[in-house]
């Protein structure tokens, strides 16, 4: 189960709504993070979330479980460690 | 121990100081150009070592009570311009940009107008606004002064939050603990940061 934190700031609410999007994905909250949850690959479409490179390549807080292995203009990808 | 002990007591900065060898280009970029007031100066004809050259120190109001100063030497030779970085340090073809660039002066100011203000003020200068940058949360301009020093004026588009501060120590605690591991990475730090957040969770359920 791959876990990745997302600090909740407005920037970066559509990178969890995005997120939540694709089945099987569970988002939660846990203090003041998202918590984006899955047992296969997450993967977050750049261009879906809005979000400009600035806030795009700072938006993750932590990550269990799971690797970065895609993190470019076009999207971000955890898959399970 | 007293009263003072474990408080921040510290009130901003009270000169961060650079040499240059143009007066003339730094008091103009500074005070003609910028707007910043001459604050203070001292003419020191010699200074501890026998060796020291007569100086003038001198200062600009940045706002704030802040100040930026210079030190002026009589007579030391200016060092080599070849290569990247300022009057201060300089460094071969090979130390990449994103580095020479890191370290530099950021000044505050509170909305767009003020900073399209010294916009104006550097276009109309002979040291124009080298790089606008805006993204969802800051928006700065920067260019280099005549001693070659990277200057960057930026606003902030929304305040910092409480959870961003917060966010901010784990962070850095996370980095400590990575740091002093041979080969650390980003994910490193990624990762035990995530360790952080689930051991501090539970003392957030109250207070977030």
């Amino acid at each position: 189960m791959s876990r990745l934190y997302v600090l909740d700031v407005p920037e970066n609410i559509s990178v969890a709504n995005v997120a939540g999007q694709s089945d099987g994905v569970q988002v939660d909250k846990l203090g003041p993070y998202f918590v984006i949850e899955h047992n296969g690959p997450i993967v977050i479409d750049r261009r879906a979330t809005g979000c400009r490179h600035a806030v795009w390549y700072s938006c993750v807080a932590g990550l269990a479980d799971g690797r970065i292995v895609q993190w470019d203009k076009d999207a971000l990808r955890v898959d399970p460690r | 121990m007293n009263d003072l002990s474990g408080r921040h007591l510290a009130r901003g900065v009270d000169h961060a100081a650079f040499p240059t060898f143009n007066p003339v280009g730094t008091v103009r970029f500074y005070r003609d150009v910028l707007g910043f007031p001459v604050v203070h100066s001292i003419c020191a004809a010699g200074w501890g070592p026998d060796d020291h050259p007569d100086f003038i120190h001198f200062f600009f109001d940045i706002g704030n009570d802040d100040r930026i100063a210079f030190f002026y030497y009589f007579g030391l030779p200016r060092p080599s311009s070849e290569g990247k970085g300022d009057a201060y340090a300089r460094f071969g073809d090979s130390t990449p940009d994103w580095f020479v660039r890191s370290r530099h002066l950021a000044i505050h100011v509170d909305s767009g107008d003020a900073l399209m203000e010294y916009r104006r003020r550097l276009d109309h200068s002979e040291w124009p606004v080298e790089m606008q940058v805006q993204h969802e949360t800051i928006e700065s301009i920067y260019t280099h002064d005549p001693n070659g020093y990277l200057v960057e004026v930026t606003r902030a588009l929304r305040p910092v939050t409480p959870q961003e501060d917060l966010d901010a120590n784990l962070t850095i605690d996370a980095l400590v603990d990575i740091a002093q591991r041979e080969g650390h990475t980003m994910d490193d730090l990624l990762t035990r940061k995530a360790e952080l957040i689930v051991e501090r969770a539970p003392s957030w359920e109250v207070r977030v």
